[in-house]
């Protein structure tokens, strides 16, 4: 493989990963709890877009619009449900999420089986792009992400409810102070966490297929990044997920394919024991 | 189940032994364990036909003898996370250590499970060595993630190198421990009944000696047990070694019996380390009794709620399983769903555990029963003897609460500080 084609499926399989992590990200800088049901939105997403097209023969549009919205509510009701009364108690919302996480796989279990599913392309053909065969599916996943990246970005730069986030983020007591209402940035964040995770979940399904363990390699794929790129930044996480993309095509083109859900792993265990603050500390978070 | 039978005189007699109620029930509890044997063809349940009855026979001794190796597991969780607060979310890390390595030895090398148990031991005490050691930089939810990514990368490994570890699929061909299969269900059952009792036993006895002190006290403050001039990161180490080598020995043992096997289900899927947690926090977390009990009935409560998930589902003619049992895995249908949301909402409505809130619910209707002959505060609140035990009761949510604030801590930073 060429430099030219290994740049090229990194800057893919990042951007993919950087939406992956990134609703990880914002519930961490948030909420200062680690949602181990992030998992359990991409799943959720996964599988609504699959019942969507494939059981009742709507679009792939329909499709993808139907798992953003349940993965939104299952964030919304995640956090009503269970989380906001625990917040307080990180380590009580760790092993909360994680039996939901657990729960979730189950009901996909019971209701579908664990045989694979297959989502449909977003597009379907291949393209050309610096002497390397993409396929056109690979790319709408790219610039989706990106869209959606970047959109995030200018909604908390640039909006006031987004302000109010990164507000809460860096301070609960001076968001207190200047009246923003924290259990509904929570709720928000929350919301948009699961909805962003959910459209992750369709894209990973579309090129992968979906599985009901699907959710536990982006979820340990979340802390790497995120550990990685610092508590809560939105920039610190799409860094880390080009960093993470780069190390794991790397791995697979020059060691060996078998070791493809290793090198996140070892990263993450690697920056936790040298610099578990992370590469970037919670300042980036303004930016 | 015997709470309605008691009565003032019953009491008084138990109270005469010396020792307080809980430990006579404890007591009672590992002895009709050991003469549950004797009592074979008998039905144990809760009164509706063909829901949680369990007939006493070679199935349920094998069934009790996986819950008494779980119990292990939980147990070895809870010395560690329990008592020193770092909480383990890939404890099956050293239960598959120990199974494996014993499991390899015997079927590579033939060596008997009698003696790759012991190397299996120690090879998971070394793991808790290489976890340990390096964990001990890490403070709050940055370990869990530590212990939480460390069976993933076992698991990986296994995959990878799945000609010698059997990848997902996991090893097959394991001998017995000392021979004993399915058809000597009671051998098998006494074995880990009496191996359950002295990893009790000890695990007991440590965290109720000096050295268990300092494992609480560790949770509740790790500087101030550094002012004290004693060093927190050799107590921390010692919990973490004492933890895996009994894990390891669980995981060693549980593999040798015909209830378990080599499988990284069995032994180190999220779905264990998960079990594994609810259960000593079910039981009740820092208290070893609660993990003990905790296990193994997370083990009965999952086998129950098969049985019902098998009395709702329709049998089709032909594909009865027969004596095939497999607990804590797999769990492919229902129940696993119905054990997750039972889980769920005890640990929202009982955060401190079963057995903590037993206790205290214990004491209050001792209280009253006693108040009828003397001052029930002076008989309770005074008792310099009992003080270890008085401490992990009266505190309720104590251990909980300490390992929160310490998670707290180490996730905002000085958020709240300036």
């Amino acid at each position: 493989m060429s430099v030219a084609s290994v740049l090229v499926e990194t800057a893919i399989i990042s951007a993919l990963y950087a939406l992956v992590a990134i609703g990880f990200t914002l519930i961490f800088g948030v909420g200062g709890v680690l949602n181990l049901a992030h998992g359990a939105s991409i799943t959720v997403g996964a599988y609504t877009t699959y019942y969507v097209t494939r059981v009742f023969g709507y679009g792939v549009g329909v499709g993808i619009l139907a798992a953003v919205a349940a993965s939104g509510l299952f964030g919304a009701v995640l956090y009503l449900g269970l989380v906001k009364r625990i917040q307080d108690e990180p380590i009580l919302v760790m092993i909360t999420t994680l039996v939901t996480a657990v729960a979730i796989e189950q009901v996909v279990v019971v209701l579908v089986g664990t045989e694979e599913k297959s989502i449909p392309a977003l597009l379907r053909g291949n393209a050309d792009i610096l002497g390397t065969n993409v396929q056109l599916n690979m790319l709408a996943v790219f610039v989706l992400s990106w869209v959606v990246i970047a959109g995030l970005f200018a909604f908390v730069n640039y909006t006031k409810a987004g302000k109010a986030l990164l507000a809460t983020s860096m301070s609960h007591k001076g968001a207190a102070l200047v009246g923003i209402e924290a259990d509904r940035i929570n709720l928000m964040t929350w919301v948009l966490a699961g909805a962003i995770a959910g459209l992750a979940g369709v894209f990973l399904g579309s090129f992968q297929t979906a599985s009901y363990a699907m959710g536990q390699g982006p979820l340990v794929l979340s802390f790497t990044i995120v550990v990685l790129g610092g508590i809560g930044s939105i920039k610190g996480s799409v860094l880390g997920a080009y960093l993470i993309g780069f190390l794991e095509i790397m791995t697979i083109e020059y060691i060996s394919p078998s070791l493809t859900g290793l090198t996140p792993l070892i990263v993450l265990v690697a920056v936790l024991l040298a610099k578990p603050e992370g590469l970037f500390g919670r300042e980036l978070v303004e930016a | 189940m015997s709470s309605d039978t008691v009565s003032g005189g019953l009491f008084e007699r138990l109270e005469s032994s010396g020792l307080s109620l809980r430990y006579v029930l404890g007591l009672l509890g590992l002895v009709f364990m050991a003469v549950l044997p004797l009592l074979s063809e008998f039905e144990l349940g809760i009164g509706i036909p063909g829901v949680f009855v369990f007939a006493v026979d070679n199935l349920l001794l094998l069934k009790l003898t996986g819950a008494l190796y779980f119990g292990m597991f939980a147990m070895s969780w809870d010395v560690v996370s329990g008592y020193t607060g770092q909480i383990s979310f890939g404890h099956g890390v050293f239960f598959a250590v120990g199974g494996y390595t014993s499991a390899l030895l015997n079927i590579e090398f033939g060596i008997a499970p009698a003696l790759a148990v012991p190397v299996g031991v120690v090879l998971a005490a070394v793991t808790g060595l290489v976890i340990g050691v390096p964990a001990l930089r890490l403070r709050g939810p940055y370990l869990s993630l530590v212990t939480l990514v460390a069976p993933l990368i076992l698991l990986n490994v296994f995959i990878w190198q799945s000609g010698t570890f059997g990848g997902e699929r996991g090893l097959l061909g394991e001998d017995y421990f000392l021979g004993l299969g399915s058809d000597a269900a009671l051998e098998v059952y006494y074995i880990a009944l009496v191996l359950f009792t002295l990893i009790f036993a000890l695990l007991f006895a440590v965290t109720r000696s000096d050295a268990g002190r300092v494992f609480t006290a560790i949770r509740e403050d790790e500087d101030a047990v550094a002012a004290a001039g004693l060093n927190p990161a050799k107590f921390k180490t010692f919990a973490f070694v004492l933890s895996a080598a009994v894990g390891g020995l669980a995981g060693a043992m549980f593999v040798h019996s015909p209830v378990g096997g080599a499988r990284p289900s069995e032994l180190m899927s999220v779905i264990v380390n998960v079990e594994v947690i609810i259960a000593a926090i079910l039981g009740g977390m820092g208290t070893i009794v609660g993990a003990a009990i905790g296990g193994v009935f997370l083990i009965l409560l999952q086998d129950g709620l098969s049985n019902l998930g098998d009395a709702l589902t329709i049998p089709i003619p032909g594909t009865e399983t027969g004596v095939v049992l497999t607990p804590p895995i797999p769990f492919s249908q229902m129940d696993f769903l119905l054990f997750a949301v039972i889980t769920l909402v005890l640990l929202l409505v009982l955060p401190g555990g079963i057995v903590r809130a037993g206790i205290r619910g214990g004491r209050r209707v001792l209280r009253r029963v006693r108040s009828d002959r003397e001052d029930p505060v002076a008989t309770d609140g005074g008792r310099v003897e009992d003080s270890n035990d008085g401490e992990n009761a009266d505190a309720g949510r104590a251990p909980e609460r300490a390992v929160y604030r310490n998670y707290r801590d180490a996730l905002e930073g000085d958020d709240d500080e300036h």
